[in-house]
C-alpha cells in the first residue's frame, strides 16, 4: 500500500503538462536587434516629421554617366549628413525590362558585401542595349520594354527611383525618405566616450545632443554601433554600423505576397500602421526555431527576399539581393497601396524591380534572374516515408515489407541522424546498420530509393576522416579571430562547419559522395547510387550559438563575416551536396537533395520542406499557405511534414494531413523520435484504407505533377497556384490561400484542415463548370465569384476539374512509381461550357538528363466541337511545335517524336477515356478513320447547361490509342 | 537492375492474354463463356462480352473480369508455379516489370521478362523447410522434457500442498493450545496490564515508536524519491535530447553531475581526462561523506538504520513493559538482594540462587514481594510463543497457497500453457549485448537494461501478459509467440518503458535481438524450445488450413 502511495505522488510530479511552444526568448525581436531598432526609430522619426521630412540623399546630376551600350547609368550620390562620404548609384536595364538598382559606398574605409546576387543569380542577366536616357534638371528618365510602356525615373533631390507603367508609379524606392546606408567609420575615442557617457551620464548625453546635427535623421545616440549583447552572447561588430534601410512603396498595389519563409497568410499581414496584425516586422534570418508558432512574423529556416505586389490591374515584383539579416515592415496606408520598409544589417543595396505586369510575367522575370526548379527525378514526386529514426537495416526492411503487405505505394525510405555512428555523417553505425549497401539494394529491388541525412556540422575528432580532411585543407569556418576553426555544439557534440563559400571546399565535398574508392581521401564507398541526400540543420543550426546559429562575427572565405552571408549559407551547402550526388555516377543522374535552409536560387538545387512543424490542425493549415508562399518566391518543390514532426496526431488528423500531403509538390511523412510510430499501415480501419486510397490518388496523378514540374522548370510558374495567380483580376480571390490549382492541369483542391468537418466551402472564381473529381457532380461558378458547399467526410478531399481540362492519370496501383513506367493512361475530358477542353502531358525517363537531348514525350490533348455536332478528341505532339520551350535552359532546335525514350514507351496506350458533360448520348464513337469503339454513356447534366448535378459520363473502353502517337477520336 | 529487366521488352506483348491466366484454381470453373459468348462478373453485377475477360481493361465493379492482367485494382493473381507450390500475388504486382519471388513461374509478367525459376525456388524451399523441421524436431524433444518437468513439478506441488495441509492441521492445534495458555495468563493480568499501559514511560515509548515509524516511513519515501529522481537525472544525463536545444536542460545535467560527482557526459575529445577527473571525484566524494558520518558512536549509521531499525520497531512493547516491571517494581532492598550474587564468589552462586528462590517464594507468600513480576514475564513469554506459532502457521499456509497458485498456473492456458511447457523456463534469464547495454529478460519476471560502462540499470517492465491482441486466440501458437512486459522505469519526458518479446521455436532459450522502435518501447526477439510444438501437430494444423498455408508462401 505504502509503495503505491509513493508512486502515486511520484507520477503526479511527472504528469506536469508539457506545453508545446516556441522559445521566443531564444530569438531576437526587432527591439533586441540594434540595426532593426535604428531602422524602426528612423521610420518613427519620419512619421513624426511628416511632410517636413526629406531624405538627405541626393544625386549629383553632373556625375551621371551612361554606358556605351546605353544599358547602364551611374551617378554619384551624397548624403547631406555626411558630405564627405561618397556613394555610387547604378541602374541597369535587363532585356526583359527588369531594372537593377545598385547603391554602394565608394572608397569607404571598408567594403560592403556585394556578392549576394552572384550566389542567387543563375547567370549574368542580359542587358538591354540602346536605352534612350533623358537626363533632365530634376530627374533622369528612360522608357523601354517591348511596347515601350515601362519607364524608370531617378529623381535627384532627394534621391528616388520609380518604376512606372501607363503613367502610374508601380514601385518607388526611397519615396518615404527612409533610405539610409550607414557608412564605414572608425571607432574614435570621442565616440567611445560618448557611448559610455550616454550609458552612464545624463549630463554627457545632453552635451551630445547639442553637438549632433544629424540627430533628426540618425537619432541622438549611437545605438549598438560597436557591440551588441543578446542573452549571454556578445556580437563584437568589428566593422561597426553598416546597415541599410530602404523603403519600397507600391502606390497602386494593395496586396503583397512572398518573402518566405514565415508561418503566416499568403497575403502578407501588416506589421506597422494602424492596428497592425503583428507588432514585429517580418524577419529574414535563417533560424532553427524549435516548435515554431503557426502564425508569426518570426524568421524560419529559409529566406527569399522576393516580394510580389498585386492589384487587379498589374502585378510587379521585387528582388532584394541581400544575404544579411533583414527585417521588413509592411503597412497598408490605403486599401490600394502598400508601404514596405526593408532593414538589412549589411551589404550593398542591390534591388531588382520586376515590371510584370501579370503574375505569369513576374514569375518569368524572376525565373530568368535566379533560375527555375530543376526538373526533379520522377520518383521524388512519389511518397516519402521518414521517421527519426528507422533504427536498423532490419527496421527499414520491415517497414518496406509492411507497405507491400498492405499494398500501399511508397517510393522512398529515409534515414535520419541515428544511422551515423556518433552522428558522424557517412559513417554507418554498424551495430544497427551492419549491411547498408545490402539494405539499400533490398529497397531498390522494388524500384525504390533511400534518402540519408548528411548535416553540415562535422564532429571534431581526428578519427572522423571528413572532419580531419576539412581541417587539413583549412576549409572550415573560422572564429572571429580569423584563425583556427570555429567550434560549436550540435548533434555531434563539439563540431565545426565547412565553409562552402571557400571554392576549395567544392571539389573536395563532391568527392566525398563517390561510391567508389577515392585516391585522395574518404569517399562514401558504403553507399550506392540509390541513396540520395537530406541536408538538415544548414541555417546553420548551432545549439550553443546566439539564436541557435553561428555567431555573426565568425569568418568565412575572403574575410567576410558570417553576418554578411548568413542567409546564403544554407543554399551553398545544399548546392554542393546536389552537385556531388549528380556527379557521383559516370552518367549524371538527377540528384534529390532536400534542404531545410534556403535562399533565392535554392530552387535550382532541389526540394525544401517547412521544417519542424507541430502535429496540430493550425500547423497543418499554415503548412498549405507556406508551400504556396514558397512557390510564389520560386521555391516550388516544397512540402510540410505529413502528420507534424512533433506530437502524436489522432487518426482523423493524420488522414487529413495525408490529404494535404498528396497535394503538395513534395510529399513526405516524418515524425520526431519521441512520437509513436505512425506509418500508414499501422492505422486501424477505416483510416488505413482511406490513407491507402489517398496514397494511390497521388500516384494516379503523378503525370499531372510531373507535367506541372516541366512547366515550372521552363516558365517559373508555381506548381501549386493560389487563386490570384489563375484569376489575377478577381479581387475577392487575392487573399485565398486555402485552396489552389495544381499546375495548369485544371485540378482545383481545397484540403480540409479542421477537425470534425463533414463539409467544405469552395470558392469558384469564374462562370464555368467545375466537376467533382470523384462524383462527376457538375458545379457552376459565377463571373462575380461564388462559394459552393461540398461534402467533405473524412474519406473525401474536395478535388475538382475545371471545365475545359483534360486530365491524364495512371490508375493502376503499384508499389512504387518506377513500376508504373509502362502502365496505360486514363484521360478525363472535362468539357467546358463551350464544349472544349485541353491538357498536356510530359514524360521522360525521370532519372537522367537525356531529356536535354530531346528524349522525352510532350503531348497535347484537345477536345473541340466541330460543326456537325461532333466532339473530336485528339492527341498531338507539342514539342515539335515548340522545341525551344520544352526543356529548361536548353533551346532545342528540333524534336524527334520517335526519340529513344518515346520508343521505350511506345506500347503505352490510353486504356480509358472519360468524357464529362456531353450534351447527349453519342450515336457513335470511333477512332478517326477507324472502327467503332466500345463505350458506355450515363446521361446527366451537360457542360453547356445551367443546371448543377451529376454530369453526363461517356466511358470509352480501351480505345487502344497510343500515348506517343497522334490520333483522334470522334464522338458523333 | 530494374531497367535491365524492362528494356528488352518484346513488342507484341500487348494484349492477348490467356483467358485462364491468374485465375484461382477453385474459380477456374466459373470462367467459361455463356452460349451467347458473354460472361457475368463474379458479383453478378454486370454481363459483359466474353472478349472482355482478361483484355487488360477493367469492366466489372468487383474486378473479376481481369484475373490475369492487373487492370483492376485489389485483385489476386494466381501463379501456378508448377514444380513448386501455387501462390497468389496482389494484382498491383502483375506486369510491373519485377519478377515476384512468390511467382517463380514468371507468369505475372509479360512473356520473356522473368524466367521460370520454380525448380530452384522449390529446391531452396524444401531445404529450408527441412532445416526448420530439424530444429522443430529437436526443439520439440526438449519441449517434451519441459512438459515432463511440469508434470513433476505438479506432483511436487501437490505433495507440498499435502504436506503443508498436514502441517497446518498440526500447527493450528498448536496455535490453539498456545492461545489458550496465553489468554489464560493474560486474563489473570489483563486488568493489571491495562493499568501498566497507563504508565507515562510506556505511553511515551509508544509515542516514540510511532514517531520513529513515521520518520522511517518518511525517510524511505525520501530515499525512494531520491532514487527515482537520480534515475530521472541519470536518464536525462545520458539520454537528453539536444534537439530541445535547451540550455536549462544542459544546466540541469551539469548541476546533477556536480552533485553526483559524475563527469560531464558530453565532454567530447576530453574523454580520458574527464574520466580521470571524475574518477578522483567519485573516490573523494563518498570519503567526505563517510568521515562526516563517523562522528558519534551512539548515532546510528545509515547502514544500521537500514538493517536494524525494523527489528527495533518490531519489538513487543507489551513484553518490554512487563519485563520493565521487573526492574522498576522490585523494592530497593530487592535490588540488593538480587544483586548479592555479584558480590559472591562464583563457586557459591548456584547455592545462592537456590537459596534466593526459596527466600523469594517465602517473601511472596508473606506478601512482602508482589508475585506479578514473574507472572507478567510468563504472560509475555506465552504471548511470544503464540506469535511464533502463528507466524509458522501463516508461513505454511502461504506455502500452500503459493503451491496451489503455481499448480493453477502450470496447466493454465494463460499461464504456463495447457501442457505446462512454459513452467520450466519460468525465471530463466536471457541476455544479449546491444551497443552500450546488456539487455536481460527473466521470463515471467522482469526485463532490464544494464549499462556496460556503469550507470543505472533500468527496469524495462515486468511480465504482464501473453499476446494481448483480441485477434489472437489464447492457446494458439501466435498467442505464445509474444510476451508483454510493461510498467518499467519511466523515461525522461516519455512513457514507462515496456518490452514486447517475440519468441519463436529454437533449440535453446536465447535472446537474439533488441530494438528500440520508439522511444522507450523495446522489441526483443528470442527463441525457446517451449514453442516447438511437435511436428505432427504442426502438420496437422497446417493440413487443415492448407490453402491459407499456401497463400503465405
Amino acid at each position: 500500500m505504502r509503495s503505491v502511495v509513493l508512486f502515486g505522488s511520484f507520477y503526479a510530479l511527472l504528469a506536469l503538462p508539457h506545453a508545446l511552444a516556441v522559445k521566443s526568448q531564444d530569438f531576437k525581436t526587432c527591439s533586441q536587434s540594434g540595426f532593426c531598432r535604428r531602422g524602426r526609430a528612423l521610420a518613427a522619426r519620419a512619421q513624426e516629421a511628416q511632410s517636413s521630412w526629406k531624405s538627405p540623399y541626393t544625386v549629383d546630376p553632373s556625375s551621371i554617366v551612361i554606358s556605351s551600350d546605353d544599358s547602364t547609368v551611374k551617378a554619384a550620390v551624397k548624403s547631406s549628413l555626411y558630405p564627405e562620404i561618397k556613394f555610387g548609384l547604378e541602374l541597369r536595364i535587363h532585356d526583359d525590362g527588369v531594372v537593377r538598382v545598385l547603391l554602394d559606398e565608394v572608397d569607404g574605409l571598408k567594403k560592403r558585401y556585394d556578392e549576394a546576387a552572384s550566389w542567387a543569380l543563375v547567370s549574368e542577366p542580359k542587358l538591354s542595349k540602346g536605352i534612350r536616357w533623358a537626363a533632365g534638371k530634376k530627374e533622369l528618365r528612360a522608357v523601354f520594354g517591348e511596347k515601350n510602356d515601362i519607364e524608370v525615373a531617378v529623381d535627384y533631390d532627394p534621391l528616388r527611383v520609380r518604376l512606372r507603367r501607363g503613367g502610374e508609379d508601380q514601385i518607388v524606392l526611397n519615396g518615404r525618405g527612409l533610405l539610409h546606408m550607414e557608412h564605414f567609420r572608425s571607432q574614435t575615442l570621442k565616440e567611445t566616450i560618448e557611448e559610455v557617457a550616454s550609458d552612464e551620464n545624463a549630463e554627457g548625453q545632453e552635451v551630445l545632443q547639442v553637438e549632433n546635427v544629424r540627430a533628426w535623421f540618425e537619432g541622438d545616440s549611437e545605438d549598438a554601433y560597436w557591440e551588441e549583447k543578446f542573452s549571454s552572447w556578445t556580437d563584437s561588430k568589428p566593422k561597426g554600423p553598416e546597415s541599410l534601410s530602404l523603403d519600397i512603396t507600391f502606390p497602386n498595389h494593395g496586396t503583397v505576397y512572398g518573402i518566405p519563409q514565415h508561418a503566416t497568410n499568403l497575403s502578407l499581414p501588416s506589421t506597422t500602421g494602424d492596428s497592425p496584425s503583428y507588432t514585429d516586422p517580418f524577419r529574414l534570418y535563417n533560424a532553427d526555431v524549435f516548435e515554431y508558432l503557426a502564425s508569426s512574423p518570426m524568421s524560419l529556416y529559409g529566406s527569399i527576399p522576393v516580394m510580389h505586389a498585386h492589384s487587379a490591374d498589374t502585378t510587379v515584383g521585387l528582388f532584394n539581393a541581400v544575404g544579411s539579416e533583414t527585417w521588413i515592415d509592411i503597412s497598408y496606408p490605403t486599401k490600394k497601396s502598400t508601404h514596405t520598409h526593408w532593414i538589412s544589417e549589411s551589404g550593398i543595396m542591390d534591388v531588382f524591380l520586376l515590371p510584370g505586369p501579370t503574375p505569369e510575367e513576374v514569375f518569368a522575370q524572376y525565373a530568368r534572374l535566379t533560375g527555375t526548379t530543376a526538373l526533379p527525378a520522377h520518383w521524388s514526386l512519389g511518397y516519402h516515408q521518414c521517421r527519426w529514426n528507422y533504427v536498423s537495416s532490419d527496421d527499414v526492411r520491415t517497414v518496406q515489407r509492411r507497405f507491400d503487405e498492405e499494398d500501399m505505394p511508397v517510393d522512398v525510405f529515409w534515414l535520419d541522424i541515428e544511422y551515423a555512428q556518433d552522428h558522424k555523417y557517412f559513417i554507418w553505425d554498424h551495430k544497427t546498420f551492419p549491411d547498408p549497401v545490402e539494405m539499400t539494394n533490398d529497397v531498390a529491388a522494388a524500384g525504390r530509393k533511400m534518402v540519408v541525412i548528411v548535416d553540415p556540422h562535422l564532429k571534431r575528432t581526428s578519427d572522423y576522416p571528413v572532419y580531419q580532411e576539412a581541417s587539413d585543407l583549412d576549409i572550415l569556418v573560422k572564429p572571429k579571430s580569423g584563425e583556427g576553426e570555429y567550434e560549436g555544439w550540435c548533434w555531434t557534440g563539439s563540431s565545426s562547419w565547412i565553409d562552402h563559400f571557400n571554392p576549395a571546399s567544392w571539389d573536395w565535398w563532391i568527392s566525398k559522395f563517390k561510391t567508389t574508392q577515392n585516391d585522395t581521401g574518404f569517399s562514401w564507398t558504403e553507399s550506392t547510387e540509390d541513396i540520395h541526400i537530406w541536408n538538415d540543420m544548414n541555417e546553420p543550426s548551432i545549439f550553443n550559438g546566439p539564436e541557435i546559429t553561428m555567431p555573426k562575427d565568425s569568418i568565412h572565405h575572403g574575410g567576410w563575416e558570417h553576418r554578411d552571408v548568413h542567409n546564403i549559407n544554407g543554399m551553398l551547402f545544399h548546392n554542393n551536396t546536389a552537385q556531388a550526388v549528380r556527379l557521383r555516377s559516370d552518367i549524371p543522374k538527377r540528384p534529390f537533395v532536400l534542404t531545410r535552409s534556403f535562399f533565392a536560387g535554392s530552387q535550382r538545387v532541389g526540394a525544401m520542406w517547412t521544417g519542424d512543424n507541430l502535429g496540430t490542425w493550425d500547423h497543418m493549415a499554415v503548412g498549405v499557405k507556406m508551400v504556396l508562399a514558397n512557390g510564389i518566391a520560386g521555391m516550388a518543390f516544397a512540402g510540410s511534414d505529413v502528420g507534424g514532426f512533433f506530437g502524436n496526431p489522432e487518426p482523423e488528423m493524420l488522414v487529413r494531413w495525408y490529404q494535404v500531403g498528396i497535394f503538395s509538390p513534395f510529399f513526405r511523412a516524418h515524425a520526431h523520435i519521441d512520437t509513436k510510430r505512425r506509418e500508414p499501415f499501422l492505422l486501424d480501419e477505416p483510416y488505413k484504407s482511406i490513407v491507402r486510397d489517398i496514397l494511390r490518388l497521388r500516384y494516379a496523378m503523378l503525370p499531372i505533377w510531373y507535367t506541372a514540374f516541366r512547366e515550372n522548370s521552363v516558365t517559373g510558374m508555381p506548381i501549386v497556384r493560389p487563386h490570384y495567380v489563375v484569376f489575377p483580376q478577381d479581387t475577392a480571390g487575392f487573399a485565398i490561400d486555402d485552396q489552389f490549382f495544381v499546375g495548369s492541369s485544371g485540378i482545383l483542391v481545397k484540403p480540409v484542415t479542421e477537425k470534425d468537418k463533414t463539409e467544405a466551402t469552395v470558392y469558384i472564381a469564374e462562370d464555368q463548370v467545375y466537376y467533382d473529381y470523384f462524383t462527376q457532380y457538375a458545379y457552376r461558378g459565377s463571373s462575380k465569384g461564388k462559394h459552393i458547399t461540398v461534402a467533405a467526410e473524412l474519406h473525401q478531399v474536395p478535388v475538382f476539374i475545371r471545365g475545359g481540362s483534360i486530365i491524364p492519370t495512371r490508375e493502376r496501383p503499384r508499389r512504387s512509381s518506377p513500376l508504373m513506367k509502362l502502365d496505360p493512361f486514363t484521360l478525363r475530358v472535362a468539357l467546358s461550357k463551350t464544349g472544349t477542353a485541353r491538357g498536356d502531358l510530359y514524360l521522360d525517363d525521370g532519372i537522367t538528363y537525356s531529356h536535354q537531348q530531346g528524349e522525352f514525350v510532350w503531348r497535347e490533348f484537345v477536345a473541340e466541337q466541330s460543326q456537325k455536332k461532333t466532339t473530336r478528341i485528339s492527341s498531338r505532339d507539342l514539342a515539335s511545335h515548340n522545341p525551344g520551350k520544352a526543356v529548361d535552359g536548353i533551346a532545342l532546335t528540333t524534336f524527334d517524336p520517335k526519340n529513344a525514350f518515346a520508343k521505350e514507351i511506345e506500347e503505352v496506350r490510353v486504356e480509358k477515356i472519360v468524357v464529362l458533360g456531353l450534351n447527349s448520348k453519342p450515336r457513335s464513337v470511333n477512332v478517326e478513320g477507324g472502327a467503332e469503339l466500345k463505350w458506355e454513356f450515363v446521361p446527366g447534366v451537360a457542360a453547356s447547361d445551367k443546371k448543377e448535378g451529376v454530369s453526363s459520363v461517356l466511358i470509352i473502353k480501351d480505345p487502344k490509342v497510343l500515348i506517343t502517337t497522334d490520333w483522334a477520336i470522334v464522338i458523333s | 537492375m530494374l531497367w535491365l529487366l524492362l528494356l528488352p521488352l518484346p513488342l507484341p506483348a500487348l494484349g492477348v492474354v490467356e483467358k485462364t491466366l491468374g485465375i484461382a484454381p477453385h474459380l477456374v470453373s466459373k470462367y467459361v463463356p455463356s452460349r451467347s459468348n458473354t460472361w457475368t462478373c463474379l458479383d453478378g453485377s454486370k454481363e459483359i462480352p466474353w472478349d472482355y475477360v482478361n483484355d487488360d481493361s477493367c469492366d466489372c465493379a468487383d474486378g473479376s473480369d481481369e484475373p490475369g492482367t492487373g487492370a483492376c485494382p485489389n485483385q489476386s493473381f494466381y501463379c501456378q508455379n508448377e514444380g513448386h507450390i501455387g501462390s497468389f500475388i496482389p494484382s498491383s504486382r502483375v506486369r510491373d516489370g519485377l519478377c515476384e519471388p512468390n511467382c517463380c513461374d514468371g507468369s505475372d509478367e509479360r512473356p520473356g521478362v522473368c524466367n521460370n525459376v520454380c525448380q530452384e525456388v522449390g529446391q531452396a524451399y524444401k531445404t529450408k523447410a527441412a532445416e526448420e523441421t530439424k530444429i522443430r524436431k529437436t526443439g520439440s524433444k526438449i519441449r517434451s522434457t519441459y512438459i515432463a518437468y511440469a508434470h513433476k513439478e505438479k506432483k511436487r506441488l501437490e505433495e507440498v500442498i499435502e504436506t503443508s495441509a498436514a502441517q497446518i492441521t498440526t500447527q493450528e492445534k498448536e496455535v490453539a493450545r498456545l492461545r489458550d495458555i496465553a489468554e489464560r495468563a493474560e486474563s489473570l493480568s489483563a486488568a493489571a496490564l491495562e493499568m501498566k499501559q497507563q504508565s507515562p514511560l510506556y505511553t511515551s515509548l509508544i509515542t516514540h515508536s510511532n514517531a520513529l515509524k513515521s520518520l522511517q516511513r518518511e525517510h524511505k519515501k525520501h530515499l525512494q524519491r531520491e532514487k527515482e529522481l537520480s534515475n530521472i537525472l541519470d536518464a536525462l544525463r545520458s539520454g537528453y535530447n539536444p534537439n530541445y536545444q535547451d540550455m536549462a536542460v544542459l544546466e540541469a545535467v551539469r548541476g546533477w553531475e556536480e552533485i553526483a560527482g559524475l563527469p560531464h557526459i558530453n565532454d567530447v575529445g576530453k574523454d580520458s581526462v574527464s574520466d580521470e577527473e571524475a574518477g578522483v571525484e567519485e573516490d573523494t566524494v563518498p570519503d567526505v561523506a563517510q568521515t562526516k558520518e563517523e562522528v558519534d558512536d551512539e548515532i546510528w549509521s545509515a547502514e544500521e538504520l537500514e538493517n536494524d531499525l525494523d527489528d527495533l520497531l518490531n519489538s513487543d512493547y507489551i513484553s518490554l513493559l512487563l519485563e520493565h516491571d521487573e526492574y522498576v517494581q522490585s523494592p530497593p532492598e530487592g535490588s540488593v538482594l538480587f544483586d548479592i550474587a555479584s558480590y559472591l564468589p562464583d563457586s557459591v552462586v548456584p547455592q545462592y540462587e537456590e537459596f534466593k528462590e526459596t527466600i523469594l517464594s517465602l517473601l511472596v507468600s508473606f506478601g512482602i514481594i508482589k508475585s506479578e513480576t514473574s507472572s507478567s514475564t510468563d504472560t509475555s513469554r506465552s504471548r511470544q510463543a503464540l506469535t511464533d506459532a502463528e507466524n509458522e502457521l501463516n508461513k505454511v499456509k502461504k506455502e500452500k497457497e503459493n503451491a496451489e497458485n503455481d499448480l493453477k498456473e502450470i496447466f493454465n492456458i494463460h499461464g504456463y500453457g495447457l501442457e505446462g511447457e512454459w513452467k520450466k523456463v519460468d525465471g530463466t534469464c536471457l541476455r544479449t549485448e546491444n551497443g552500450d547495454y546488456t539487455y536481460e529478460v527473466c521470463l515471467f519476471g522482469e526485463a532490464k537494461q544494464i549499462p556496460n560502462k556503469g550507470g543505472s540499470t533500468f527496469s524495462l517492465g515486468k511480465f504482464a501478459s501473453w499476446n494481448p491482441s483480441p485477434d489472437i486466440k489464447p492457446g494458439d501458437e501466435a498467442y505464445y509467440q509474444k510476451q508483454i512486459y510493461n510498467r518499467g522505469t519511466r523515461c525522461w519526458n516519455g512513457p514507462e518503458r515496456n518490452v514486447v518479446l517475440l519468441l519463436s521455436c529454437g533449440t535453446e532459450n536465447t535472446l537474439n535481438s533488441v530494438v528500440e522502435l520508439e522511444k522507450c518501447e523495446y522489441q526483443f526477439t528470442g527463441t525457446t524450445p517451449a514453442l516447438c510444438r511437435p511436428l505432427d501437430s504442426f502438420e496437422g494444423r497446417n493440413g487443415k488450413k492448407s490453402n491459407a498455408g499456401k497463400d503465405e508462401l
